[in-house]
Parts: structure tokens; sequence; C-alpha cells
């Protein structure tokens, strides 16, 4: 299962020795290409095509479907409408923080995959804090979000802000606690490690990933995920029929192209990373690795889009109360939990 | 029969047949200076300065709790304003009371600190048409900008000045945070005219302390289109039949002109054929449910937060009511299909299509209804959000005027359609529907059982309508080419439109044109419930209460 990392596959395709640092520097800047490219191109597939495609099948609506085979080149379509859009700079707003926010906020779900096993030989690294550098990754971007509300010089976006740090407090703590659970077993934080783990068979052909043997803290974490991504039923941040569109309010052009993408982007990594502690990685039978996982990375963004069709959005105290008095104190007895099963099992 | 009304318990001047204004007049004492007899009830000419009192007698000793209209004109020799009252266990007992002020400084007395929906009425007559009223609390411009010259219906008005305000004429959009000084943590936000949740161009100023409404303020106007006065510039006959249509756009424009045909037929007395009034029914029910379609899948909108799939199904189920209705008027939604005195048209043929379409659509609808109750009412998280929010008390509902689904939620049993019948609906079998929440969710719940119960009229109809003979498929009176009521007849008469008591005034002056139109509009009183219902509210509950309020900004702004 476990693979050389991809920067080190390059050098050794390319015939150069990996451990000399400028070698090292040139693939791995090749292999974050790589995956950055290819993590954007979901993205692309995700944004402007698929989202609209999945809503409208919900919706019994066709969406898409006048440019190209099935409408795809939409994409290509709205790239160039987005992009020649003006930018408009409104009066009063922040400068630094303001032009910083869509970059942080695209950026950082964007590390996240530096450390996700993707199978078929893609990864970048996999260093032992793994799993903790990943959660730390993806929040950063409620840093950019707050930064978005609060530099944004509006009411709206301000509200948005202080919306948005008040859900990630609330549900990055069950988050991470429902994660840790995962490490409790796996005894690594490691990524390969935790896919490794879940490489047995549990009962009959069932594989041991942690969705099956512990379903309680899978559901807990999409359910926290959901929020942590800001979809249905905990799209507060942005709540367009409430405070117009939340921190994003007075973005345009490239800004809200940056923002929208570092969304979809945030998604994945969500999906990525219950892909990887929860559904074994990229394991499957059959097709290549990567396959797999890209599967399951779209399986957790169809469920955080027909969350968004059909269910309808908690208010923020009710919110708040649901992560602090009803996640929080589910996470933290799983946690407990599993720790005693653990120990007693070892 | 279940439409029968249960009895209330006797007042002042109530009789078996009718009200006895002799009686009333007799409780006013020395107050009525002079009756006048309007078509619809009779008018008490009381002073201006007497008006608290008189008004505060007939609410609390003859059971008056229901100011339906403030209608304000200006004549010749004088201003007027009319005060019509009715009851809200029976509002075909009605009375006027007229308050005529002078010509050269008209005011009159506020009725607003007895019924608390003549705030704003008053402050549409002020701004109108020019009479100041003494004690009210809020005196303001309502339907114009503050900074507007001149009240356009009175008579020295240059109606050929175009007048242009800005916004930044008469508002600051960036004024400073705080609305009081004294809690100097609040903040201060236009939500609206341009904000997804509003339904059209409404501003609601809202003082924000923290997520939850401090204090909150609509303000209207923006859809302005001076509908009354264009009615008074059309012939009764055919002009003014198209402008209904533009009032409640939510594709109940049926009602709507059934409301203006209701007021002008009882005006000049003309009888509708009864094979018209059927259709008439039944086209006046499919509006209605397009009307509550829209407004369910909108409060979806609110509550759901995005163009999510309830929306996406009410409208698709709408489209179907579309058809019909464009089937039969030729129009999706500016139908301008009633005449005085009837339709424009039979149905259309084959008539036995048009029947198998109607039906199917009502065949399907119990089981989307359910789809709708398994996706909306049963959804836990959608009764987290609506039960026990946006309370509005039967009493506040009474005070504010509020009628339709609105008044329904709140367990105000009044459904003029039962209750002043017109059209075909005393002979046909069905229940008004109320709910006793008060909150955001009995107001969705009374619209979606609303829905079933027009469903029952319309079947009833077509019905009817197939076994209709042939022989007898009147759809029109005879009516004169031109309308030309006697000189100074006066009537106010209402309807029960899709979002509540649809009313018309109308005043004639022996022309073919009406001296005074005006309309009373369900949801311009409905409206006024907003900051009793959203006070102390979230920011998400505000938004779902005004969804529930289901307004059209076409009709409050008219």
């Amino acid at each position: 299962m476990q693979s050389a990392p991809l920067p080190e596959t390059l050098a050794g395709l390319a015939g150069l020795d990996p451990n000399s640092v400028p070698v090292m520097i040139l693939t791995s800047l090749i292999g974050a290409a790589l995956i950055g490219t290819l993590m954007m191109t979901n993205t692309a597939l995700a944004g402007p095509w698929a989202k609209r495609k999945i809503t409208a099948a919900f919706t019994d609506r066709i969406a898409v479907d006048r440019i190209g085979p099935f409408g795809l080149l939409i994409i290509a379509a709205d790239s160039v409408r987005l992009l020649s859009k003006e930018l408009i700079v409104p009066d009063g707003v922040d400068r630094p923080a303001w032009d910083l926010a869509p970059l942080l906020i695209a950026s950082s779900a964007l590390l996240g995959f530096a450390v996700i096993p993707m199978g078929s030989g893609l990864h970048l690294a996999d260093p032992e804090v793994g799993l903790a550098y990943v959660f730390a990754t993806a929040s950063m971007a409620s840093v950019g979000l707050v930064m978005a509300g609060y530099a944004s010089n509006n009411k709206y976006s301000f509200l948005g802000g202080l919306r948005a740090v008040a859900q990630n407090v609330a549900y990055e703590i069950p988050l991470i606690l429902t994660g840790a659970s995962v490490v409790i077993f796996a005894g690594s934080l490691q990524m390969s490690e935790i896919v490794a783990a879940q490489s047995q068979t549990l009962v009959g052909p069932l594989p041991s990933w942690y969705a099956f043997v512990n379903p309680f803290a899978f559901v807990l974490f999409m359910i926290a995920n959901l929020a942590e991504v800001g979809r249905n039923p905990f799209d507060i941040p942005e709540a367009p029929t409430e405070i117009v569109a939340g921190y994003q309010t007075e973005y345009s052009s490239v800004y809200f192209v940056l923002i929208y993408l570092g969304e979809f982007i945030h998604i994945f990594l969500g999906g990525a990373i219950i892909a990887t502690i929860f559904l074994g990685g990229p394991a499957g039978p059959v097709l290549p690795g990567i396959v797999w996982f890209m599967i399951k990375i779209w399986g957790v963004f169809l469920f955080t889009q027909w969350a968004r069709s059909a269910v309808p959005r908690v208010r923020i105290d009710q919110l708040i109360e649901i992560g602090w008095k009803g996640m929080l104190v589910l996470s933290l007895a799983n946690l407990l939990l599993t720790a005693v099963i653990v120990g007693v099992i070892a | 029969m279940s439409i029968e009304k249960p009895s209330s318990p006797t007042e002042i001047g109530v009789t078996d047949d009718g009200l006895d204004y002799d009686a009333l007049a007799e409780l006013l004492g020395g107050h009525v200076l002079d009756r006048e007899s309007h078509v619809n009830a009779e008018g008490f000419v009381i002073r201006p300065d007497e008006v608290q009192e008189v008004l505060s007698t007939l609410k609390t000793e003859a059971g008056f709790d229901h100011c339906a209209c403030v209608t304000a004109q200006e004549y010749d020799d004088r201003y007027e304003s009319i005060y019509h009252l009715r009851k809200y266990d029976d509002p075909t007992q009605e009375l006027s009371i007229v308050v005529p002020s002078p010509k050269d400084d008209p005011h009159n007395q506020s009725a607003a600190r007895v019924y608390d929906t003549a705030d704003w009425h008053e402050r549409e007559a002020y701004d109108l048409v020019g009479i100041d009223y003494d004690d009210h609390p809020d005196l303001r411009r309502i339907l114009l900008p503050d900074t507007w010259q001149g009240h356009p219906l009175s008579q020295d008005y240059d109606q050929s000045q175009p007048q242009i305000v800005t916004l930044r004429e008469n508002a600051n959009p960036l004024q400073e945070d705080r609305r009081s000084e004294d809690d100097p943590d609040t903040m201060f936000v236009n939500i609206g005219p341009h904000h997804p949740a509003t339904h059209g161009v409404l501003h609601v100023k809202t003082v924000l302390d923290g997520e939850q409404v401090a204090d909150i303020d609509p303000d209207i106007g923006y859809l302005h289109r001076c509908e009354e006065q264009m009615c008074e510039h059309g012939t009764y006959r055919h002009q003014i039949m198209p402008y209904p249509d533009r009032w409640d756009y939510s594709g109940a424009g049926i009602i709507n002109e059934w409301a203006y045909a209701r007021a002008a037929e009882d005006l000049v007395g003309i009888d509708v054929p009864e094979y018209a009034q059927v259709i008439r029914t039944m086209s006046a029910e499919l509006c209605r449910i397009t009307g509550h379609m829209l407004a369910l899948g909108t409060f979806a909108l609110d509550v759901f937060g995005d163009f999510t799939a309830v929306f996406q199904y009410a409208f698709r189920d709408r489209e179907v009511v579309q058809s019909i209705l464009e089937d039969l008027t030729g129009q999706r939604l500016m139908f301008n299909y009633l005449r005085l005195g009837g339709v424009a048209w039979d149905l259309p043929e084959p008539r036995e299509e048009f029947f198998e379409k109607t039906r199917d659509f009502l065949d399907d609808l119990p089981y989307k209804l359910e789809e709708y109750h398994d996706l909306i009412t049963g959804n836990e998280i959608f009764q987290m959000r609506c039960v026990d929010t946006g309370i509005l008390t039967p009493e506040q509902a009474k005070a504010h005027g509020a009628t339709g689904p609105v008044a329904r939620a709140s367990g105000v049993d009044y459904d003029l359609r039962r209750d002043d019948p017109y059209g075909y609906y005393d002979e046909l079998d069905w229940n008004v529907v109320t709910e006793s929440g008060c909150d955001n969710f009995s107001r969705v719940l009374v619209r979606m059982r609303e829905v079933e119960e027009s469903a029952r009229i319309i079947e009833q109809c077509v019905d009817l309508l197939e076994q209709w003979p042939e022989d007898d498929r009147e759809i029109q009176a005879n009516v004169p080419r031109t309308l030309r009521p006697d000189p100074d007849k006066e009537i106010y008469r209402a309807v029960e439109g899709a979002k509540g008591e649809l009313g018309i005034y109308i005043r004639s002056d022996g022309t073919d044109k009406p001296a005074r139109f005006k309309i009373r509009s369900p949801c311009f009183s409905n409206l006024q419930t907003l900051p009793e219902l959203a006070q102390g509210e979230y920011i998400p509950d505000m938004v779902a209460s005004l969804g529930s309020l289901d307004i059209i900004l076409g009709e409050v702004d008219r």
C-alpha cells in the first residue's frame, strides 16, 4: 500500500538523486503543481458545471446544456465571464487584509492536500503529524473569513465574518475530537499509517474502514464537516436570504472567484479527509487508487449538495447550541469510549 | 352547512336583518352631525375633533373591531376622511365614519390611538391627499419620499410637474451605526430595498443588537405606481379592469379583478349571471392556488436559504395552474378576464379537454401536497425554525387590521368568501381554514391547507360547469356601453384576496369615471404587523416572519 512520496518518484523517473536539495525542491514543486492542478481541475468541474447539474437534478430542472456536450464548455465560458468582470473595490475597505483574504481562503485548503495519500503514488509528503497538519491548514480558512468580513467595511460582511468564527469554533472542536478517535484506533497521526490500518477486512468482504468500525464517529464527522465547509443546514456565514452573502458580499470578479474556489477546494479537502480517515483512502477493488479516491471525495461532495438542496438552514443560536451542547458532548463521549475500548482490547 | 359561522353575542344595533343604524346613532348621541347613505353601509358624519371618542365608543360598545380602511379625499369645499368599520365576527355589519375637515387647514383627530392599523392608513392619507392628523404617533409620508412637494391627490397639485427624488436626497445610506445614543452596542442596518429576502423592493430599517432585532421600521413606496389615480382616469366599463392584475402579481390577478368588479357592479346594480359566477369562482380559486404556491416557495427560499428543491417544486406545480389559466384567459399573469357583469369569454373549446386538464391537476394535488408536507412541515429543522417564532396574537392581528391567512393563522376566523358571500361560494361545500399557533409555522400551514380547500371548490365548480345546460351558458349580463353611476354614490366592497381583504372604495360623480378610487390592500395592513412579529427576534426569524406575511409589494405600494 505504502509507496514513496511523489517527489521521490519523480526524481527516480528523471534519474536524479532524490536526496540532493535542489532536486528535492524542484521535484517537490513539480509534484505540488501536479496535485494542485488536479484539485483545481476538480473544482473547475464542480463549481460551474457539476454543482449546477446536481442541484438541477434535485430540483426537477435541466441546467446548463447549451454549450458543448452536456453543457461542459460552460466551464470555459464561465471562466471568461468571471475573470472579465470589473473588480470593484469599495470605499473604506481595509486594503491589505481585504486583498489577502481571498488568497488565504483559496490557498489554505489547497495546502492540506500536500499530505493526503490519493493513491497511485500521488502523495506529496507523509509527515508524522499528517492529520494534525490537515486540520491546521483547514482551520486557516476561518482566519480568511474573518479578514474578509472585517475588512470589507460592510455590515452584512461583518455579521457574516462573526458568524463564521462562531460557527468554526463551535464545530472544529467536535471535528478534531472525532478525528482524534480515529487516531486512537490507528495509533498514528501519519496519513499513510491511518490508511494502512484500514486495509484489513472487518467481517466477510467488508473492509475495516473506520466508517464501518465506528459509524457513530463517521456520522458525527460528516455533520461537523458540513458546518466546517459551510453548507446547509449550516450555511450561516453566507446565508443569502439573511445577510446577502455574508463575508463575500463586497467581493467581485477575481476575488469572488478565489473565494468560491476556496470554498469548493475546502469541500473537497473535507471529502479527502473523510475518505482518508474513514473510507480507507484510495483503497478499492479493480480500479486504480486515484479513481477510487476521486469517487469517494465526489461522493462527499454529492452529499453536501444534497444537504444544500433539501435541508433548511438552522438559526445562528440553534447552530451554536447544536455545536456546543450536542456535537461537542457526543464527540467527547465518542473519544472516551474509543479510548476505553481500544485500551481494553489492546 | 359547513360554511356556517358560530353566532356571536349580540351587540348594540345588531338585529336579525342587518344593523339598526338608529340604535348606533343613539349610542353616539350628539356626536352624529349628519347621516349619509352609502351603498354598503350608512355613514355617520362627526366632528373632526371627536374622532377618538366616537371610534373608541364604537369599538368597545358596538363591537366594531376592524377598521378596514381609511379613505381620504378632497371635495370642492372640504376634505373628508372615511373610516370604514366592520366586525371580524360579521363583516356584513359595516359602518362608515365620515370626518369632514376644513378646506384651508385640513386636520382632524387621528384614529391611530384606537385602531393601530389607522397609523399607516392615515399616513397614506396625509401623504397623498394632505390631511393632517392630530395626535398621530408618527405622521410622516409613507409612499412618497420625505422631500416630495405637495400631495398628489389634492386638487391644487400640479400633475404636469415631474419630480425626481434620488435616495441620497432623503436618506443617507451610510448614516451612523447607532439608532439611539443610550445603547451604543446597537447597529443600524438597511435591509433592502435591494436584498434577497425582501420579495421585491421593500426597505426595512433595522436596528440590530448583535444578531437580534432591536427596532424595525418598514419603509414602503418603492413600487408606488399611482394605481388609484390611474383608475380614477379610466372609464368604469373597460379601462379600469386591466389595472387590478398589477396589484397582487403573484398570480392572483383574477381575484383582484373581482374586487373591482364586485364594487362597480354593486355600485350600478348589475346582476351577474350564475354561469359567469361559477367561472369566476373557479378561476379565482385557481389564482389563489398560484398565489399560495408562490408564497410557499418563497417562504421555503427564506428558511432553506437558497433556490432549493421546495422552491422549484412549488413553481413546477404553480406552472400547471398557470397553464390552465392561460387556456382559460389567454394570459399567464395579466389576465384581464373579468368584465363588469360577467367574464370575457366562455371556457375554451373543446371543453372536455379543459375539464380533463383541470381534473388531472386536482387529482395530482394531494400527492404533491403530501410531498410538501414531507419536505417542509414534517422537517424537524423547519419546525425548529418556524414553530413559536414570529408570534402574532389574535388581539394584535385584529388591532393591525390583519386579514387573510395571516389573521387565520392567529385564530381569527375571518374569511369574506363565507362571511360576506359573493360569487358562488355560498352554494359550495368548503371550510375556512384556521390555525391557533399564531407563529410562522401556522401561517405556512394555513396556506397549504387553503390550497386543499381551493381544490375542493374548483372540483365542485368543474362539475357544475360540465353539467350546465348548453342553452343557459350566459357569460355576460346586459351592461350599457358607457356606465354613468348616479352622482355622489359611495361604496366600499371587498373580496377575499389571496392575501386577505382586498377592498375597493368608489365614489361616483355622475361621469363615466370614478371621482375617487381607493384600494384597501391586504398586504399593506398585514405588513404593519411586522414590528410585532420581529422585535426581539433573530435576523433569520425576522426574514422568515417577513416571508410568512406573504407581502406582494405591488399591492402594498399600489
